[in-house]
């Protein structure tokens, strides 16, 4: 549904809107490498043609693919702490969102919630083994915060001036690969005038990827080799000690 | 230095993995033990998911046994016949106990799978431990010469069917215990990532009455085949085994073990059966505290690896 507005308003309502956005990124891809430790792209654009009384909001948000999670709940059962009840629901595994001002101020609710903009407006499709699934989808943005993959920054577009805008975006370095989104909207009077869609490739590379990849591709040899290997060193030693003493 | 773990899918510091190799290979050459029951938790505790914690620690038991095996085998103190029917068994638990461990991860019950086991069998073998060798300390310091071993009696182990022949341990005794036994060290293995020596020797000498310089060997000889198999069966049923992982603490483990054997040889008996015995009642204490006190957190995320 968000997918279906979106790309109606990426094709047409440019076009008859009166004032433009354009937009751009600084790189396309990010490649994750031995020994990423994330980094930032620069997502920048312009206003064409602003009004004088106002130059509207701009709302930059950066997705993930969407990735099917399970959230536990540990409940006390004779004293122990087991995990009890779980949710299971699909979100980005990662998500972005900056604007001009906070969201709040920007657009109504329900205008952000059908843009699933800001943390709060995610749709999660949730489905809790014990019916409320609120504070599962709660604890989701919190465990995903904590390792950089959630954020809100509500000041992180920076007006160059009154046409020329700015967004750093972090992308950390727990970030999965795949085919990301950056959205770039410009609000005016609480309704989206434009709006520009930018695909972002998140890739891992070298050797990390290529263990990886055999692990899930040849699991059988992946085991026999991990054995050989660990064999083969604890035999290994058996001659370097002998040398030694 | 970090260095990024594969499968695990996180950064670690090098040197600290390095380390727990070693301090548990020295464990290991000072008690005559695999290890795995410590290095387990230590990987867990350090943040290492459980999952991958057991079928990694698994890979590096069947690296670190291979040289002891090949030592008993020399020395001839390796019962193949015995080892062999422990073996097949201990081969079909393993493949339960992998399969069981799946089942439990999609439940989100592995981790409370692993904690429970280690503290039931962990408190149970070091609370006998204890209590024997502080007995023993008593009844040498009261000049006494202990129970010992009357070798040649019968118990209800010779009671049971289809009998055979063990030559090296110089037993004629039932298959059914040393089968039960293999098949319940496998199911171990592959839930616990430990080699299952700590269970299988106590038995083999006070249950099967083996004798002791066979015991070692016979029991190494097992919980080779049977860590190999167990890590086979993860990286195919659980994509856990991390090849980095195993590979730095294995670099540590054969050194550790060096330096923990010529350590070893200064201790007496029971005083490293009362040390090893402490440090067995720590670990499961220690986790059986985790089990009990408010997590900081009590809800938890598992994100589906694609």
């Amino acid at each position: 549904m968000r997918r279906a507005v979106f790309l109606f308003l990426a094709f047409w309502a440019p076009a008859c809107a009166e004032e433009n956005l354009t937009s751009g990124l600084s790189q396309d891809t990010v490649q994750i490498t031995s020994n990423y430790n994330g980094t930032d792209i620069v997502v920048f654009g312009a206003i064409e043609e602003p009004t004088e009384r106002d130059v509207g909001d701009i709302v930059v948000v950066v997705r993930g693919p969407d990735t099917p999670m399970t959230v536990r709940r540990k409940d006390r059962i004779a004293g122990i702490w087991i995990n009890n009840a779980r949710a299971r629901l699909i979100l980005p595994s990662y998500y972005f969102v900056s604007a001009t001002r906070p969201l709040a101020l920007v657009a109504p609710r329900d205008t952000l919630s059908r843009y699933e903009l800001g943390l709060a407006n995610l749709h999660a499709d949730p489905e809790a083994s014990d019916g409320d699934p609120a504070p599962y989808v709660a604890a989701l943005v919190r465990a995903q915060a904590r390792t950089g993959l959630y954020r809100e920054n509500f000041s992180g577009v920076e007006m160059l001036s009154k046409s020329l805008f700015r967004v750093h975006v972090p992308v950390p370095a727990a970030v999965t690969p795949g085919s990301y989104n950056v959205e770039v909207y410009l609000f005016r009077d609480g309704t989206v005038i434009s709006a520009q869609s930018w695909p972002l490739y998140v890739d891992q590379t070298g050797f990390e990827r290529r263990l990886f990849d055999f692990a899930h591709v040849w699991p059988l040899f992946y085991g026999v080799s991990t054995v050989l290997m660990a064999i083969l060193l604890g035999w290994a030693s058996t001659f370097f000690f002998r040398r030694r003493t | 230095m970090e260095i990024y773990l594969p499968i695990a899918q996180m950064s670690v510091h090098w040197l600290v993995i390095l380390g727990m190799g070693f301090a548990v290979g020295f464990l290991s050459g000072v008690f005559g033990i695999g290890g795995g029951f410590l290095l387990t938790p230590l990987l867990i505790f350090y943040g290492i998911p459980p999952g991958v914690a057991v079928a990694t620690t698994t890979s590096q038991v069947s690296g670190v046994t291979f040289s002891g095996v090949l030592t008993h085998w020399k020395r001839r103190t390796v019962d193949f016949k015995m080892g062999g029917v422990m073996m097949v068994a201990g081969l079909f638990g393993t493949a339960v106990g992998v399969w069981l461990f799946s089942v439990l991860r999609r439940m989100g019950q592995a981790e409370f799978a692993v904690s429970s086991s280690y503290v039931v069998l962990l408190g149970a073998v070091g609370g006998i431990m204890l209590n024997e060798s502080v007995r023993t300390w008593q009844a040498q310091r009261h000049g006494q010469t202990g129970g010992g071993r009357r070798s040649g009696q019968h118990n209800w182990i010779h009671g049971l069917p289809l009998k055979m022949r063990f030559r090296q341990s110089r037993l004629y005794i039932s298959a059914i215990p040393p089968i039960a036994l293999g098949f319940a060290v496998g199911v171990l293995s592959a839930i616990m990532g430990v080699g299952g020596a700590f269970l299988m020797v106590p038995v083999m000498i006070y249950l099967l009455k083996m004798p002791t310089n066979v015991v070692v060997g016979t029991s190494m000889f097992q919980v080779l085949f049977v860590t190999s198999m167990a890590t086979i069966l993860h990286a195919v049923d659980n994509y856990t085994v991390d090849i980095v992982l195993t590979l730095i603490l294995i670099l540590g483990g054969v050194f550790g073990v060096q330096y923990g054997v010529r350590a070893g040889a200064r201790l007496r008996g029971e005083q490293l059966r009362f040390l090893l015995a402490l440090l067995v009642l720590v670990v499961a204490a220690r986790l059986l505290y985790e089990m009990v006190i408010r997590p900081a957190d009590l809800y938890s995320l598992t994100v589906a690896t694609p």
